[in-house]
C-alpha cells in the first residue's frame, strides 16, 4: 500500500503579524515557523497506519527552501521520504493551484490513500484536499475524527454541526482531510531526528508541474477594525449597579 | 577546515564571529530536539512540579523512564549501546531546556552526565555494554560519588578506601561519601576510593550492593524534588572487573568529567535564567499599580533590559562554548575502543572554557533569578510564583561541579601553567601590550574595542602580577580571582559581541536587539574589569610605580560612554511586547 500525507509550514499562531508591502498577505520575515496543525494530525494518523500495515509513506509539502525543516519533522515522526515542491510563490497561490500542484505530482503514483489536514491555520480555506481529490478523482471526507481501515475500506468518523458525528465508509483510493481530536500526534525522539537526516528527500520545481492558473484573487489583507473595548465597573457593589443600570439605560436599549 | 583554536587562546587572539557558534546557527535537527524537549518538559515536568518537589514516591524514576523512551537520555551515548551520540550542540540544547526545571535537571544531569559519562569515557567494553544499555532507559538510575564529609573542593583528600579481597576477586570498599545527587534511587554509583589508601581510583558500584546503605535525604535550600542522601560503605564487595580505567588513575576520570559537567551546568543556568525572565516579563506586563502595568516603569524596565543583557551572554558563552566541543570531537578519531578516552583528553583543551561559562552563567543566573523576585514584589516570596522556586534552585550552582571559587583559581592557574610551558604564548602577548603602551593605545570607539581593552588589561596586570610574585602568584588567590574575572569577562564579551556581529552579518532578524544587548553588556561589564584590574595592581604596587600602572590601565580603557539607559529602555521594551525573553 502507498500512502501520502500533505503538509504545510505555517507561522507560529502567536507571532506578531505585520501585512506585507502589496497588502495581501502577511510579511513572512521575522516569524517563527512549525507544521500546521491539523497536518501534524494528519501525519501521525498515515504514520499510524503505515506502522499497522508496513505501507509505504511519503510526505509532500511546498514551499521555500525553509520548508524542509518541517518537512524533516513528518520524517522523524514515521514517514518513509519527503517530496519537497520547492515553490518561493506558494504563499501567493489560491487553493486551486496548490491543489492542482499536489494532483500532478500525485496523479501517476498510485497512492492508495491521501491524508491532509482539515485546513491551514493561515489561509484557512479548507478547498485544498477535496480540490486534490477531485482532480485526482478520488473520493474525499473531510473533518475526520475517527479512522480505521479494514482491507480496502476506511471507516471514518467525521464532525458535524453541533458535535453531531456520521461515520463514513469508503473504497481506497481515497482522501481524507483530519481535524482535532482525531489522535495525538507524537513528537519525534531523539534517534528517529538523527535517522530522519538520513532519509531520502527529493526536490521537484513548481514550475515543473506546471501549476494551472488561479481561480481566485486575494485582493486585500487587513485586520479586523478594533471595535470599542470592554468597560470595567469598580468599587462598591450598590454604586456598580447604579453605574451599569445607568449605562443600559443610556447606551443600550436593553432597559428601553 | 578551521583549525581548532587553543584553549585559553582567545585572550590574545582574534576571533571572527564566522568562527563562532551561536544559537542562530541550529540546524534542523537542532530546532527539531528543542522542540521535543519542549514538549516533553511541558507534559511530564512541569506540570507535576509540586509532586516533584514533594519527592512522590516513584515519580523521578517515573519521568527518567519517559525521558527515556524519547532518548533524551542516549544522546552521549554511542548507538552501538543503543545511545543516540547526537553532536556536542543537542546535549547543550538538551541541558538548556532541562535546567528550567531545577530539581528534574539535576536527576537528569545526575544520570546523563557525571554518573553516566565516566563510563562511556573510560569505560572499557564490558563495563560499557553492561550499563550503557540500562542508562538509556533509566533501567538502571545512576549516581556520581566523589564528595565526602571531610573532602569536597579537596576531592583527591577522600579517605575511602578499596582494598583488593585476599583471591583477588573483589575489592572491599569502605568509607563515605556525602551530597550525592540522586542517591535515594539510584542502581549505579560511580564511587571514587584510595586502593591501599593511596591509589585514587574510580568503581562502578552497584546500589544494590551488600554493606551499600544511605543516609536521610538532605532537606535543602532548593532542588527539594531531587534526592541528596550520603551513601555509606561498610565492607562492600566491588568486582575487580568493576574499575573503572586504571587504578591510582581516578584524578583522570574525575577531572575530564567535571568539564563537561561544568559545561551542562552552565546550560542549565541559561536555561533557569531564561524562564525567570520570562516569568518575570510576563508578571511584570499583567501587574498594575498607579494604573499602568509595571513594566512601563523605568527602573522596571532596567531589570528586565540587565537580566535579559546578562541572559544573551551566558547564553552566547554557553554555544560559543558547546560549538568549541562540538568541533573537538569532530576533529577526533573516537571509532576505536579508546575513542572515550580520546574525547575526554580533547575536552581537556577546553577546561578553562568550561570553567569560565560556569562561573558566569551562574552568576548571571544569581542576578536574574534575584531581580526576578524583586519584580514579582511581594508576590515574589510566596512560593505559589515560580521565581521563588527558581531564586532556591539557582543557589547551588555558584557551589557544585567545582565552587565557583574554585573554578576561578582554576582558571588562572591553568592559564599561568600553559603560559610556563609555552603552550600559550601568554607572556609574548604581555610584551605585545607594554609595547604598544609605550606607543601609545588609540581611544576605544566601540564595545568590540572595548573586548580588545578588556585582554589588554587582563595581559597587563598577568604580567605585573607575574613579575612581582614569580611561581608564588599561584598562591595569591585574590589575585588569581581577579585575574579570572578579568579572563572570563573577556570571553563572555566576546562572545557576546561576536555573536551580534554574526548576527548583523547575516541580516538576521533580532540583529539590532542582538547588538543592544552586546554594547550594554559590554559598556556596563568593562567598568567591572577597571576595577579588578586597579585592585590588583594596588595590591602589587604602590607609590611612583603604582601612579604609572594606573595610568597605563586609564590608558587602556580610554573610551567615552554610551547612553547606557536609552539602550536599556530599548532593550527592555523588546523584551516586554515579546514578554520572554528574545535574542
Amino acid at each position: 500500500m502507498k500512502l501520502l500525507v500533505c503538509i504545510k509550514q505555517v507561522p507560529d499562531m502567536e507571532s506578531k503579524f505585520k501585512i506585507d508591502a502589496d497588502g495581501v498577505w502577511y510579511d513572512r520575515s521575522d516569524l517563527a515557523w512549525r507544521m500546521n496543525e491539523y497536518d501534524e494530525f494528519a501525519v501521525e494518523q498515515a504514520v499510524q497506519v503505515k506502522e499497522a500495515t508496513g505501507a509505504d509513506l511519503t510526505v509532500l509539502c511546498i514551499g521555500p527552501e525553509q520548508v524542509k525543516e518541517t518537512m524533516k519533522k513528518a520524517l522523524a515522526m514515521g514517514c518513509d521520504r519527503g517530496v519537497h515542491i520547492a515553490d518561493d510563490q506558494s504563499h501567493r497561490r489560491d487553493p486551486y493551484q496548490i491543489a492542482s500542484l499536489i494532483a500532478a505530482f500525485a496523479g501517476d503514483k498510485g497512492f492508495d490513500l491521501i491524508f491532509t489536514g482539515m485546513q491551514s491555520q493561515d489561509r484557512g480555506s479548507g478547498q485544498v484536499g477535496v480540490m486534490a481529490a477531485e482532480l485526482l478523482g478520488l473520493p474525499a471526507v473531510t473533518t475526520i475524527v475517527g479512522f480505521a481501515l479494514a482491507g480496502d475500506k476506511i471507516t471514518v468518523k467525521r464532525e458535524l454541526e453541533g458535535g453531531v458525528k456520521a461515520t463514513v465508509e469508503a473504497t481506497l483510493p481515497a482522501l481524507v482531510t483530519c481535524q482535532l481530536g482525531l489522535n495525538t500526534p507524537r513528537y519525534p525522539t531523539l534517534p528517529n531526528i538523527m535517522k530522519a537526516k538520513k532519509k531520502e528527500l527529493l526536490a521537484v520545481a513548481a514550475a515543473d508541474l506546471s501549476p494551472a492558473d488561479a481561480l481566485l484573487q486575494t485582493v486585500k489583507l487587513t485586520f479586523p477594525e478594533k471595535k470599542g473595548g470592554g468597560v470595567f465597573l469598580e468599587g462598591d457593589v450598590g454604586e456598580v449597579a447604579d453605574r451599569l443600570i445607568r449605562i443600559l439605560k443610556e447606551k443600550t436599549s436593553v432597559l428601553a | 577546515m578551521q583549525t581548532l583554536p587553543k584553549g585559553g587562546s582567545f585572550l590574545f587572539e582574534t576571533t571572527a564571529p564566522r568562527n563562532i557558534f551561536t544559537p542562530e546557527d541550529f540546524d534542523d535537527e537542532h530546532k527539531l530536539i528543542a522542540e521535543t524537549v519542549t514538549h516533553f518538559l511541558a507534559e511530564y515536568v512541569f506540570s507535576r512540579m509540586e509532586e516533584i518537589d514533594a519527592k512522590k514516591e516513584g515519580l523521578m524514576r517515573e519521568l527518567l523512564v519517559e525521558a527515556g523512551k524519547l532518548g533524551l537520555l542516549g544522546a552521549d551515548i554511542p548507538e552501538q549501546y543503543d545511545g543516540t551520540e547526537t553532536d556536542e550542540i543537542c546535549t547543550t540544547i538538551i541541558a538548556e531546556k532541562v535546567g528550567a526545571t531545577g530539581s528534574f535537571a539535576i536527576a537528569h544531569g545526575g544520570h546523563t552526565g557525571i554518573g553516566n559519562l565516566p563510563i562511556v569515557y573510560f569505560g572499557n567494553e564490558a563495563q560499557k555494554a553492561a550499563y550503557l544499555p540500562a542508562i538509556v532507559t533509566a533501567d538502571k538510575i545512576s549516581a556520581y560519588a566523589l564528595t565526602e564529609p571531610g573532602s569536597g573542593s579537596d576531592a583527591l583528600s577522600a579517605t575511602s578506601k578499596a582494598t583488593l579481597s585476599t583471591d583477588g576477586k573483589h575489592y572491599i570498599l569502605n568509607g563515605s561519601k556525602t551530597f550525592i545527587s540522586n542517591a535515594g534511587i539510584a542502581d549505579i554509583f560511580i564511587v571514587y576510593a584510595k586502593i591501599d589508601g593511596d591509589k585514587f581510583s574510580a568503581f562502578i558500584v552497584d546500589g544494590h550492593s551488600e554493606g551499600l546503605t544511605t543516609g536521610a535525604e538532605e532537606h535543602k535550600m532548593g532542588l527539594k524534588g531531587s534526592s541528596t542522601r550520603s551513601v555509606f560503605f561498610d565492607n562492600v564487595n566491588v568486582p575487580v572487573e568493576n574499575l573503572l580505567y586504571e587504578a591510582g588513575k581516578g584524578h583522570v576520570v574525575a577531572f575530564n568529567i567535571l568539564n563537561i559537567g561544568r559545561h551542562k551546568i552552565a546550560a542549565n543556568a541559561v536555561g533557569a535564567a531564561k524562564l525567570a525572565l520570562d516569568e518575570s516579563a510576563r508578571y511584570a506586563n499583567e501587574r498594575k499599580q498607579f494604573k499602568v502595568s509595571i513594566a512601563r516603569f523605568g527602573l522596571i524596565k532596567e531589570k528586565l533590559a540587565e537580566m535579559a543583557i546578562r541572559t544573551f551572554a551566558a547564553e552566547s558563552a554557553v554555544y560559543r562554548t558547546g560549538g568549541l566541543l562540538n568541533d573537538m570531537m569532530h576533529s577526533l578519531d573516537r571509532s576505536g575502543p579508546d575513542g572515550g578516552r580520546i574525547t575526554a583528553k580533547g575536552i581537556e583543551e577546553y577546561a578553562l572554557e568550561c570553567s569560565m561559562e560556569k562561573v558566569f552563567a551562574s552568576e548571571a543566573e544569581a542576578f536574574v533569578v534575584d531581580e526576578g523576585v524583586q519584580i514579582h514584589g511581594g508576590y515574589g516570596y510566596i512560593a505559589e510564583y515560580p521565581i521563588e522556586r527558581l531564586y532556591r534552585d539557582a543557589r547551588v550552582r555558584r557551589i557544585f561541579e567545582g565552587t565557583n571559587e574554585i573554578n576561578r583559581n582554576l582558571i588562572s592557574t591553568t592559564l599561568i601553567r600553559r603560559a610556563a610551558k609555552r603552550a600559550l604564548p601568554l607572556m609574548d602577548a604581555v610584551s605585545s601590550v607594554r609595547s604598544r603602551l609605550t606607543t601609545g593605545i588609540p581611544v576605544r570607539k566601540d564595545a568590540g574595542d572595548l573586548v580588545q581593552a578588556t585582554k589588554d588589561a587582563f595581559l597587563f596586570t598577568l604580567g605585573i602580577a607575574t613579575d612581582t610574585f614569580g611561581d608564588e602568584l599561584l598562591k595569591q588567590q585574590e589575585i588569581l580571582g581577579r585575574l579570572a574575572d578579568m579572563a572570563l569577562l573577556a570571553y563572555a564579551m566576546e562572545s557576546a559581541w561576536c555573536r551580534a556581529q554574526k548576527a548583523v552579518m547575516n541580516g538576521q532578524s533580532g540583529a539590532k536587539h542582538k547588538e543592544n544587548m552586546a554594547n550594554a553588556f559590554i559598556y556596563t561589564t568593562v567598568e567591572k574589569v577597571i576595577l579588578a584590574a586597579k585592585e590588583a595592581l594596588a595590591n602589587l604596587a604602590a607609590g611612583d610605580e603604582l601612579v604609572k600602572m594606573q595610568a597605563n590601565v586609564a590608558m587602556i580603557f580610554q573610551y567615552t560612554p554610551v547612553d547606557i539607559i536609552a539602550l536599556r529602555r530599548e532593550i527592555a521594551g523588546e523584551i516586554s511586547e515579546a514578554g520572554k525573553y528574545i535574542a
